[in-house]
């Protein structure tokens, strides 16, 4: 490929300019854990203070803007919603995460987004998740798009923010962490 | 199906307190048909609440039965309720959830309504060859049978033998009552909402909001997190609707059933500081008295048949059922407040919203996996008898008992006592107005 603008492959993290590689790279690693239902790791791959968002539909086209005075179909202001939903499918108490669906994400048109600070990036991607419901045995495909704050830790890249926008919001039932 | 099959899909025996309903009744696609018929196109159904459509010109989109509905506010301000179908060949003239427009022109062949339903013009109609008789013929939407408001609660039927709103309603008002006067201004949808689908029958929904049994064993991860937040195990920081509190002794809850169907279970809330309402509580004692302040932070879920249900357990959520098939539902679900909350409690709200109910919440996803669970072992049809509509039985009540009288209410049954009553007695108001509401419909020839 000719010319690329190097600017949208490298931004922020201050000494330490983070890569589109890299925070690929760890979107890959985020759909893995989820698909291999390594919950630890990927919560790991939050910050303790991490924002997870993903807003309800107010009319065809427009989202939720403000989770503190608008609905939202998740949102969790640190990593500790998410902690409560892991330990939920882990406690065997909820008929609704046993069996759990067998999930395949995938991560696509990974970009920097325009939003920049000092120790990390912002990431824009579209997704697609399929996965199979072993109980009915069928088939669901959920898609949309995620924005990311991806900053520079001590131990690596992590997610400051993630926020998911589910583009097929007419829910068969029920929607959780693990298909998102 | 005729009349006397009907009639022997309940078992309804007051004397000695037996009740069951067949299972046919959740899985038959006749039967599924008649009620659509006879139940949602029979009898009065929620369609929104006023604020939603509260600018002239506004409209929304929805559903009775089977039926596409289009419900607007025209320019003087008067909202009206019209089946959403161009009167030329059948198109839906509105393809939104919801909007504010003037006109709604049909996009096949362009005939025109104002927002009081009026054709305001036929496309070429000048030169077109139309007889006198078409001339002479109403080409306006087609108007549901009665529309009516309660306090912004917006209802219509598209049968015009039914009872005044009021009547109906009966004493469920004083239940919507308590839900408007949470403030001076009312209350209103805080925007956003989710719809969902369950492989499952609608009237399962009907129960499930009445049913306090199932709370323990269906929602016990729920449960859990919320002890875990109580005790640090957890450190998501959130006071959410605690369901152990509500079993501790002497804490009451009861179930009342009123006329045409409809059914409130409530309890008695020992922790009424987690609610986000309880910001108001001095405002709310000063303005409606001690006991109705008493009763707004209590537990109440109220089931109005066929198709409206309001929880106001963990904040207050609105439930709008629409059947689409035997086995499918389709939930459209809204988070309600008072106007004038502060933003500490609006926030509260919808956390506590989101943390309980939801297609993406820790308990409505319980809720619907064992309604689809049902729906699969109704095809066992060697079995036709649902078991333990009984539970209860032996403490029905059929006179006002004394938190009736405290409400100012009249009952057709009503229960309280100690968390494990958790009757299924409050189920049959349902069924029964279900028979009636059939055998009517029936008997005009209607099957």
């Amino acid at each position: 490929m000719a010319c690329i603008d190097e600017a949208r492959h490298v931004q922020g993290g201050g000494m330490n300019p983070i890569h589109l590689n890299d925070v690929t790279k760890l979107l890959h690693q985020e759909a893995h854990y989820l698909d291999t239902q390594q919950w630890d790791l990927w919560l790991n791959l939050f910050l303790e203070e991490a924002e997870y968002w993903v807003p309800a539909w107010k009319s065809e086209h427009e989202t939720t803007s403000n989770p503190k005075a608008e609905l939202s179909l998740i949102y969790y202001a640190t990593r500790a919603g998410l902690e409560d939903r892991v330990w939920r499918v882990r406690s065997g108490r909820s008929v609704a995460s046993k069996p759990l669906p067998r999930t395949q994400h995938n991560v696509n048109n990974v970009m920097l987004g325009d939003k920049t600070f000092n120790d990390g990036v912002q990431v824009l991607c579209n997704w697609t998740v399929h996965q199979f419901r072993t109980k009915p045995q069928e088939v669901e495909v959920l898609f949309g798009r995620c924005e990311y704050d991806i900053v520079q830790h001590v131990t690596g890249l992590r997610i400051q923010r993630k926020k998911v926008i589910l583009l097929n919001d007419y829910l068969p039932a029920m929607l959780d962490f693990y298909s998102l | 199906m005729n009349f006397s099959e009907l009639n022997q899909l309940i078992v309804d025996r007051p004397e000695t307190g037996e009740f069951s309903v067949h299972r046919d009744i959740f899985r038959d696609p006749e039967i599924f048909e008649l009620e659509m018929k006879h139940v949602f196109e029979g009898t009065w159904v929620f369609i929104g609440l006023a604020s939603q459509i509260a600018k002239p010109h506004d409209y929304l989109t929805t559903w009775i039965g089977r039926q596409p509905i289009l419900v607007m506010r025209d320019a003087s301000g008067k909202a009206s309720a019209f089946l959403n179908t161009c009167r030329h060949r059948g198109a839906v003239v509105s393809h939104l959830m919801h909007g504010n427009a003037k006109y709604h022109v049909c996009s096949y062949h362009g005939w025109a309504y104002d927002s009081a339903g009026r054709n305001v013009d036929i496309k070429d109609q000048k030169d077109a060859g139309y007889p006198e008789a078409f001339e002479k013929q109403d080409h306006g939407l087609m108007p549901v049978a009665r529309f009516a408001e309660y306090r912004g609660f917006m209802f219509a039927s598209l049968n015009d033998h039914v009872p005044d709103l009021e009547k109906h309603l009966g004493s469920t008002k004083t239940f919507l009552d308590l839900i408007v006067d949470q403030s001076p201004q009312g209350i209103e949808l805080i925007p956003g909402s989710s719809s969902y689908t369950f492989k499952a029958n609608w009237k399962l929904q009907i129960e499930n909001c009445l049913d306090v049994y199932h709370l323990t064993s269906t929602h016990p991860s729920f449960m859990k997190i919320v002890e875990r937040r109580n005790t640090g195990d957890s450190k998501h920081a959130l006071k959410a609707l605690d369901f152990e509190a509500y079993r501790l002794p002497g804490v009451e809850r009861g179930s009342f059933t009123f006329t045409n169907g409809h059914a409130a279970v409530w309890g008695a809330n020992p922790k009424p500081d987690v609610r986000p309402l309880f910001e108001r509580v001095d405002e709310l004692t000063q303005r409606v008295g001690p006991m109705r302040a008493k009763w707004m932070l209590s537990m109440r879920n109220l089931t109005l048949y066929p198709n409206v249900q309001f929880a106001e357990n963990a904040s207050l959520q609105l439930r709008i059922i629409r059947p689409i098939s035997v086995n499918k539902t389709e939930m459209k679900i809204y988070c309600m407040a008072p106007v004038g909350e502060s933003a500490q409690a609006r926030e509260h709200r919808l956390r506590q919203y989101e943390d309980f109910f939801n297609a993406t919440g820790l308990a409505t996803p319980d809720d619907t996996t064992a309604y689809e669970d049902c729906q699969t072992g109704y095809q066992a049809y060697n079995v036709d008898w649902q078991q333990g509509y009984e539970r209860g039985a032996t403490q029905l009540q059929y006179t006002a008992n004394a938190y009736a009288k405290e409400l100012g209410i009249d009952v057709e049954s009503c229960i309280a006592g100690p968390f494990d009553i958790q009757d299924e007695t409050v189920f049959r108001a349902g069924y029964r107005e279900w028979l009636a509401l059939m055998k009517r419909g029936m008997s005009k020839g209607g099957a």
